[in-house]
């Protein structure tokens, strides 16, 4: 392969630059984990539309198994060559998540019917 | 060769089976994606990233909907370049064919009211209160990564051995049907039995409860009619 031959980035060259290495450690899922999640807590936290924010849920969830399975390979690589928890545990999370959504958005559909928005800032009958 | 070795997490004695062609390379104790899987995984996470960002950002909720496919699409790439073929098989169907499917359905029935899309607001009014608190998230998980391996770049260049070549080595040949599968599988049935029980319960309410929540008025009268006369 034509890629093999491009060369890693020196390890002395500090902190910052190693996250531009074209090789890929645990790490760096980890640091990609870490911002797709900040970006599903952004969305949660500041947008109007409910069904956003359930997707922003989502996102949030797609990040918590994408360190689950980088765990289990990362210690598949260190000899634990049957060691399938990670992925056990993203199966559970992608099951609870599709529940979520199905409630989720039936809690949507008859909000809409008897308020006629999907604004969280327009449902606030609990909040005071 | 069958080497032990103690793993910078704590006291895991390391046994990898390697192949005789690189055996010359030093064993690794991390693991580290090279070469083209490396760049497939830069394209991955760019890809999913920004998928993210425009899911949050864009205006409609349809543009919403099809950025989070994107993004779970590359979530699946990520999970097949780390040989959990069993999940992402799992992803694309139950995520990309089913939560993303009903997420499409439940905005189609809710916008019917069209609302003049450029003057809405798209965030609600405690905005500034919520970029502070992600942007604090943020910092946080900078700095548990920044101090949770404080060796990555002491580590030696020449410890860098590939995935494949310190794990997949077979000396049987590879095998016809991915193993992940029949592995994962395996350990769901043994190890996992009572929680995947708990979660065919757990969808059998979700069922019923998205019935129920999905029910109309009318539907709710009609079926106390029928009780009333029966």
């Amino acid at each position: 392969m034509i890629l093999d031959l491009i060369p890693a980035a020196e390890p002395s060259q500090g902190y910052l630059w190693s996250f531009f290495d074209v090789s890929t450690t645990t790490t760096k899922f980890l640091i990609l984990s870490s911002l797709l999640f900040v970006i599903g807590v952004g969305g949660v936290l500041a947008r109007r539309n409910i069904i956003v924010i359930f997707m922003s849920i989502e996102l949030i969830l797609n990040a918590v198994n994408i360190n689950f399975i980088a765990f289990t390979r990362h210690w598949q690589t260190l000899g634990r060559i049957n060691e399938h928890t990670g992925e056990l545990f993203a199966i559970f999370v992608i099951t609870v998540a599709a529940a979520e959504a199905a409630i989720g958005l039936g809690i949507v559909v008859s909000l809409y019917r008897n308020r006629e928005t999907v604004a969280v800032d327009e449902i606030d009958l609990l909040k005071w | 060769m069958v080497g032990g070795r103690w793993s910078v997490v704590g006291a895991v004695p390391i046994t990898v089976h390697r192949s005789p062609t690189t055996d010359h390379r030093p064993l690794t104790t991390d693991m580290i994606l090279t070469g083209p899987e490396a760049w497939f995984f830069w394209l991955l996470a760019l890809t999913a990233l920004m998928g993210g960002l425009f899911t949050v950002l864009s205006r409609s909720a349809v543009h919403s909907a099809a950025c989070l496919m994107i993004t779970l699409i590359a979530t699946a790439g990520l999970f097949l370049l780390l040989h959990a073929e069993f999940v992402m098989g799992v992803q694309v169907l139950v995520y990309v064919g089913g939560v993303v499917v009903l997420f499409l359905f439940v905005i189609m029935l809710v916008n019917v009211r069209e609302e003049p899309l450029s003057q809405a607001r798209l965030f609600s009014r405690q905005w500034g209160f919520a970029i502070a608190c992600t942007v604090l998230l943020a910092f946080a998980f900078w700095l548990a990564i920044r101090l949770s391996d404080p060796y990555q770049n002491l580590r030696p260049r020449e410890e860098l051995a590939t995935v494949s070549e310190s794990v997949a080595y077979n000396p049987q040949g590879a095998t016809p049907v991915s193993k992940n599968s029949e592995n994962v599988g395996w350990a769901l049935y043994t190890q996992a039995a009572l929680p995947f029980e708990i979660a065919s319960v757990l969808l059998l309410v979700a069922i019923l409860g998205s019935v129920l929540l999905a029910r109309t008025q009318r539907q709710e009268q009609l079926a106390e009619h029928e009780e009333e006369r029966s």
